[in-house]
């Protein structure tokens, strides 16, 4: 059984800043299930494993139970024992957890041999979920995480809480996090339609904010009855059918190797007649419809939409997640063609958010970054939009073309990407007329692949780091790969194989931009511009 | 756009020096200690010996085939005595005004350019071998993973004040993420 983790005392998130004037510090319990709910899977396996015990001994068993039925009040008590102690252990966690929110941060204590507190600063915040597993789905809970950007494992996971608590408690720290809260606002926040423009050429579906109505955006009544912070009225922008999920997942080439691997066991067993062999391939054919069933489970009735706090999203067909990713902080963005979705142009979009982390080791990891799992082109540049409302190319018009060659485009219809020179061919004979980058006001789109078609864009003021890379074989053809630093996640931008003075002037050039793309950035606070009179550059000088 | 570089002619074989893309116009590069050269030597000939005396041990006391056995591994010291100095000397950054370049590399050549304002945090570590031969390496994080910015093989005062600097730097020009 184990309930909240006893972990080590690591050090804070963030710098436990001297908190100013704490106003409201009341430390407030999660619900008294939570230690059931986190612990079931620990009760399930110790279940399993007994009970394969038993299973694998039967007649043993029987033995034995015979042998001590004249002991039963001694098993009996024995049983009592453990329960009293799991339930004492439980009671002891939950008394131990607790949270308390103000204006400036999330403070988390939990932990009954080892203390933990967290304190969490939110204007730092990088991404709200609201996770909902299968069990606290039906005890009518859900679990509320922050995440932060400090790390591995750096999250604060306040839960489980009712679900409607939960979320009322999202849109409160949402309002204190964009710093509306800190105003003292009376209306719910206008849409900030002002960074919301649609793609000029208007081909993209770009949903106008101005017209989304404040309601409670159907999140229960009592949503918007707390007086702090109703709910920021969202607009959907696009939802993946199952159907459409189903086919995709069925249009993966992994799926077709699978299911050659699984006619070819089939046929050795069938030729054999050795039915062990199907019992040494069943790992993998596990693995392989264990992935398929995560992706199918995980982005079952996937729904995006747009607030003015950011991303919505929301899917999972057992477990359900909803995500709220607020203004500027999507870190990267990535749209993917696998060669099997060219026929019905379908693309996949993924995002860098710095508290997401790499997903290694992670169930969650991958589905996280997913901003849609599958759409057709005016989706996914939907999609993109979402991050980027602008590009910014020079001449506006072009946007939808730029976005085009982007996806589709090859070094001999490019109009605006610098792409590999001929001396790549042998070095990247499949895709060196793929490669290739272009820049626009807000971003550098490094475009690549022709197998599997890839565009990564990445907003000029998220640049972490960039450099370029030499190996001998590309010296000797005067090549070097450019490479950005993004924060980990699934994409990790870079242009293959440019001319090698390209490369050194983009270097260079892109250091620029991010710089003045920096100074320029809106303030981490999200709202504070529109609520104090478009005051956009504070950022300089905050620290 | 620009002309190729002088150096950057293809036929040339790989210098110590590296030229063209991974030397920017008006950048004095900055060397590190030599003294890095002793230091990573002496860690691999630890890690090679091992196999090597096992080798020769079992060569003379089994069978001869275990020349085999110790002579890959001696024939990886020489080449490391061979390239840990050229390696050392291509090691180099530079402080500008607004960033940190940091170039490596023979074969595999790096140039990475990370912005004072996007760093996280500086390390300083020295190892007791390191302590021994006084240097130390600094390393620079930023929130991304990816970055690789170490600098090995600094004098101790060298890397405090890089240290102090790019920290201050960095508190001057701190953005967010």
């Amino acid at each position: 059984m184990s309930a909240p983790t006893p972990e080590p005392a690591s050090p804070s998130v963030s710098h436990p800043a001297p908190g100013p004037a704490r106003e409201e510090q009341e430390w407030r319990r999660v619900h008294p299930v939570t230690p059931f709910v986190r612990g079931w899977a620990a009760v399930v396996a110790i279940l399993v494993i007994g009970g394969q015990q038993v299973l694998d001994d039967v007649a043993n068993a029987v033995r034995a139970l015979d042998s001590v039925r004249s002991l039963w009040w001694v098993v009996l008590l024995g049983l009592l024992l453990v329960v009293a102690i799991i339930f004492g252990y439980a009671a002891l966690a939950w008394r131990m957890t607790a949270y308390a929110v103000d204006d400036d941060a999330v403070r988390l204590r939990k932990g009954i041999l080892f203390r933990q507190q967290r304190h969490a600063r939110l204007d730092r915040l990088q991404a709200i979920d609201v996770r909902q597993p299968l069990l606290a789905r039906l005890f009518g809970l859900a679990e509320l995480r922050l995440e932060v950007a400090g790390g591995s494992d750096s999250g604060v996971a306040i839960g489980f809480l009712k679900e409607a608590d939960a979320q009322r408690l999202r849109a409160d720290l949402l309002a204190r996090a964009a710093g509306v809260k800190a105003a003292r606002r009376t209306d719910p926040p206008a849409a900030h339609a002002t960074g919301v423009n649609p793609p000029s050429d208007g081909g993209v579906p770009a949903p106008d904010l101005s017209d989304a109505q404040p309601t409670g955006s159907g999140q229960g009544p009592d949503a918007g009855v707390d007086d702090d912070a109703p709910e920021a009225p969202e607009r959907q922008v696009y939802e993946v059918p199952a159907a459409r999920l189903l086919q995709s997942l069925l249009r993966m080439p992994g799926v077709w190797i699978g299911v050659l691997v699984l006619i070819g066991v089939g046929v050795t067993v069938a030729v054999t007649r050795e039915v062990s062999i199907l019992f040494s391939a069943l790992p993998a054919i596990l693995g392989v419809g264990g992935y398929i069933f995560q992706r199918f489970a995980g982005e079952f009735g996937f729904r995006a939409a747009l607030s003015p706090d950011g991303i919505r999203l929301r899917h999972g067909l057992l477990e359900t997640r909803a995500q709220t990713i607020p203004p500027g902080r999507v870190q990267a963005v990535s749209l993917t063609q696998g060669p099997l979705w060219r026929g019905p142009d379908w693309w996949r979009v993924k995002v860098n958010v710095a508290g997401y982390g790499g997903g290694e080791g992670q169930q969650q990891g991958e589905q996280q970054h997913v901003l849609l799992p599958v759409g057709p082109r005016e989706e996914a540049l939907t999609a993109l939009w979402l991050v980027l409302p602008d590009l910014e190319v020079e001449n506006p018009d072009d946007t939808l073309a730029l976005l085009d060659e982007a996806l589709t485009g090859d070094a001999r219809t490019d109009r605006w990407f610098v792409t590999s020179p001929r001396s790549a061919r042998l070095l990247d004979p499949w895709s060196w007329r793929r490669n290739g980058y272009a820049v626009t006001g807000r971003a550098l789109l490094a475009r690549g692949g022709r197998f599997v078609r890839s565009l990564e864009v990445v907003p000029h003021e998220r640049t972490q780091s960039l450099g370029i890379e030499q190996g001998p074989w590309q010296r000797r053809r005067g090549l070097a790969s450019f490479v950005l630093h993004s924060t980990p996640g699934p994409i990790s931008p870079a242009v293959h194989h440019l001319a090698e003075d390209e490369a050194a002037r983009l270097l260079g050039e892109q250091s620029a931009r991010a710089r003045a793309a920096r100074a320029h950035a809106g303030p981490e606070r999200w709202m504070e511009g529109q609520t104090a009179g478009q005051t956009e550059r504070q950022t300089e000088g905050r620290g | 756009m620009t002309s190729i570089p002088a150096g950057a002619d293809p036929s040339t074989t790989p210098s110590t020096r590296p030229s063209g893309p991974f030397d920017p116009p008006g950048v004095a590069w900055q060397r590190v200690s030599p003294r890095l050269v002793p230091a990573r030597l002496i860690t691999t000939s630890v890690t090679l010996a091992v196999p090597i005396v096992a080798g020769v041990v079992l060569a003379v006391l089994v069978s001869p085939w275990f020349w085999l056995l110790a002579g890959v591994p001696a024939a990886l010291l020489v080449w490391a005595l061979l390239l840990v100095p050229r390696q050392v000397r291509a090691i180099g950054y530079a402080e500008r005004d607004d960033d940190l370049l940091i170039r490596k590399g023979i074969m595999f050549r790096t140039l990475v350019v990370v912005p004072y304002g996007r760093m996280q945090y500086v390390d300083v570590e020295a190892g007791p071998l390191d302590r021994k031969l006084g240097i130390a390496k600094v390393q620079l994080h930023t929130a991304s993973a990816g970055t690789d910015a170490d600098i090995p093989g600094l004098v101790p005062d060298e890397a405090e004040r890089l240290r102090d600097r790019l920290t201050a730097r960095g508190e001057a020009r701190l953005a967010g993420l």
